[in-house]
């Protein structure tokens, strides 16, 4: 435990230091990715902004925390609650949001503002305001000795198994025939509904898997820190930042700005424990004046 | 027609600085409090609306200019002196400061970038509020003592407070309604419909736009000093994007783009608000979000869709209307 603090007060610029913070900023990055990246093509391509992101990433994680509690398998509840979040996104994409389609883009801020009222009310009603924490099995408590580093064990299994869905992401947008319609879809939706393509059917199918990786980000989360009814807001914030700073509808951007928000949380953590969660504020900013519209604007 | 809006404008105003006279006869005190509170928050919607109704930048961070505004005054009357006007014009200068930096930022983008810049920019108030000791952290300052507005002349009972906020109201009424008619008024709304061609026509946008973002926050930083007169203490709660959210809903149900349309839709929201929380008790919050969603898919442009043609308001909106943002790129 004690090398694993080196990251804590007592700046110490060494090795271990240094790899330990960029493991915890490229873990804590990857689930911001699994936020972000959702949240930015569902506007890139759809034209929503969905302010209840934050809540579906809420509710992934204390659906997940509700299925560990009564199962005990962590396994399960990683691969039921986002299945039970991704229904929830299909089910809102198609009773609510699908109604704005071709309206004013701020209706669909002001619905889901609504909607993010209405999941957080609902968490404190079912779950309580009293915080609590994802409970890890056994063979995932511990530290792993990486070149010197104690990591824990959780936090590099969520590294890898990111890294995989990120890696399938991409192969699914740069290399399949749906990821092509969709990026396609992000410049011309009608073009792409000359070409026979069931436009609709594939912004449910949009919102379904970007609900579904919001869960997994949840219960990843929420095993690693502890949940409560406000953490929707926080992510939130990553969600917008990571998209101001990446750039709107852009995949890369998408990941590279999670990236550097984690980074900035483990270094500035460091250099300054106080000052560490204004770190996402102070990349934003620098981003802002130097390109106004993100580093990878798709458009 | 303009003289008809202003004898209305009259009763009800009329109507309005007599109510504090009935409490405790015909009405308890609670519904005069009610209606302060509606006050208060109208005074912020009204420069809410300039921004967002006039000039189409829809903000999403309001709460940070009313958080400032009232943590300033709980902080200038608990521990400098305990003039009203300290406190007013001490958040209008902190908020000129803050609006005029954030300004610069937000004005960089548009549309939805400024949605997300703002929203952004107030969580980071509400996250420095929340952890900052110095000023009460998550659990905020109480037991700040009534300001006064001369010396020896405390702004304490409910109906002094309730008359100074109704002057505030009208006094911010009177402003938002001049600058709206005024020349900067017209280039707004040409600002909303088309940024380019107000460019052509020589004039910078951008410096037009931070001016009414300054002109917005000090209409909200005056709501949130007086909301500390009328409640005394302040909490990080008054930064969080709910606070915001409710801003942009006031706006929406009252429909933007008027000064009358916001104020009313104000009134539905704290009126209701405070019906669904004895109604429903800990899912008011849930209940209020359901109405809002409904009030979207069902009556988008609020109430003042249907009032539209009746008032000079609502014409000059109807002709001005915007252009719906349709899915797809250009």
């Amino acid at each position: 435990m004690g090398r694993l603090q080196a990251g804590l007060p007592g700046v110490t610029v060494s090795f271990a230091g240094v790899l330990a913070n960029i493991l915890y900023g490229l873990t804590i990055g990857s689930a911001y990715t699994l936020i972000a990246v959702g949240f930015s093509i569902i506007f890139g391509m759809v034209g929503v902004l969905n302010f209840a992101h934050g809540g579906l990433v809420m509710l992934g994680a204390y659906l997940g925390f509700s299925i560990m509690a009564l199962t005990g398998n962590f396994w399960l509840s990683l691969a039921l609650a986002p299945v039970g979040i991704a229904a929830l996104g299909g089910i809102v994409e198609r009773l609510l949001i699908r109604r704005l389609y071709g309206r004013d883009i701020e209706l669909t801020l002001f619905l889901t503002f609504g909607l993010s009222m209405v999941f957080s009310n609902a968490v404190l009603l079912i779950w309580g305001g009293s915080s609590c924490s994802i409970q890890l099995p056994s063979y995932f408590k511990g530290f792993i000795d990486l070149f010197g580093v104690y990591y824990p064990k959780f936090r590099l299994f969520v590294l890898f198994f990111i890294c995989l869905i990120v890696a399938v992401l991409w192969l699914f947008f740069a290399r399949s025939r749906w990821g092509s319609v969709i990026r396609a879809g992000m410049f011309d939706i009608e073009t792409v509904q000359a070409f026979g393509i069931d436009i609709y059917g594939v912004f449910t199918i949009l919102f379904v898997v970007c609900s579904g990786l919001a869960a997994v980000a949840g219960v990843f989360v929420g095993a690693m820190r502890s949940l409560s009814p406000v953490m929707d807001l926080d992510f939130m914030t990553v969600a917008l930042s990571v998209v101001v700073i990446g750039g709107m509808g852009s995949f890369k951007g998408a990941l590279i700005g999670s990236l550097m928000l984690g980074f900035a949380e483990a270094f500035g953590a460091q250099v300054t424990p106080g000052l560490a969660k204004f770190s996402t504020w102070v990349v934003m900013v620098a981003v802002i004046l130097i390109r106004p519209k993100g580093l990878f604007p798709e458009r | 027609m303009a003289g008809r809006g202003k004898i209305a404008g009259l009763v009800v105003l009329v109507l309005l600085a007599l109510l504090p006279l009935g409490s405790g006869y015909l009405f308890s005190d609670f519904y005069v409090a009610l209606v302060l509170r509606i006050f208060i928050f109208g005074i912020l919607i009204l420069g809410f609306d300039l921004l967002a109704g006039y000039t189409g930048l829809m903000s999403f961070g309001h709460a940070m200019f009313f958080g400032t505004g009232a943590y300033v005054a709980a902080l200038v009357w608990k521990y400098l002196t305990a003039s009203v006007w300290a406190g007013i014009f001490l958040g209008l200068g902190l908020n000129t400061a803050f609006g005029y930096l954030l300004a610069l930022l937000c004005v960089r983008t548009r549309t939805i970038y400024f949605v997300f810049l703002t929203f952004a920019f107030s969580q980071f108030f509400y996250v420095a509020a929340d952890s900052c000791r110095a000023i009460g952290g998550t659990d905020g300052l109480s037991g700040i003592p009534a300001p006064t507005i001369a010396p020896g002349i405390a702004l304490e009972s409910r109906a002094a407070i309730y008359y100074f906020t109704l002057a505030c109201l009208v006094l911010a009424y009177v402003a938002a309604r001049r600058i709206v008619g005024s020349h900067f008024g017209r280039v707004l709304v040409a600002i909303r419909q088309n940024e380019e061609r107000v460019r052509f026509l020589g004039y910078n946008p951008s410096v037009l736009i931070r001016r009414v973002f300054l002109i917005s926050a000090l209409f909200g930083s005056v709501a949130g000093t007086l909301m500390v007169s009328f409640q005394p203490f302040v909490s990080p709660t008054y930064y969080h994007w709910s606070m915001s959210g409710s801003f942009m809903i006031m706006a929406l149900l009252g429909g933007m783009g008027t000064l009358v349309g916001p104020l009313a839709g104000t009134a539905i929201v704290i009126v209701l608000g405070d019906v669904l929380s004895t109604w429903f008790k800990d899912a008011w919050m849930l209940c209020l979000g359901v109405l809002y969603i409904l009030c979207v898919l069902y009556s988008p442009g609020g109430i003042a869709q249907i009032a539209r043609n009746k008032t000079v308001a609502g014409l000059v909106s109807r002709l001005s209307g915007r252009a719906p943002e349709r899915l797809g790129r250009r």
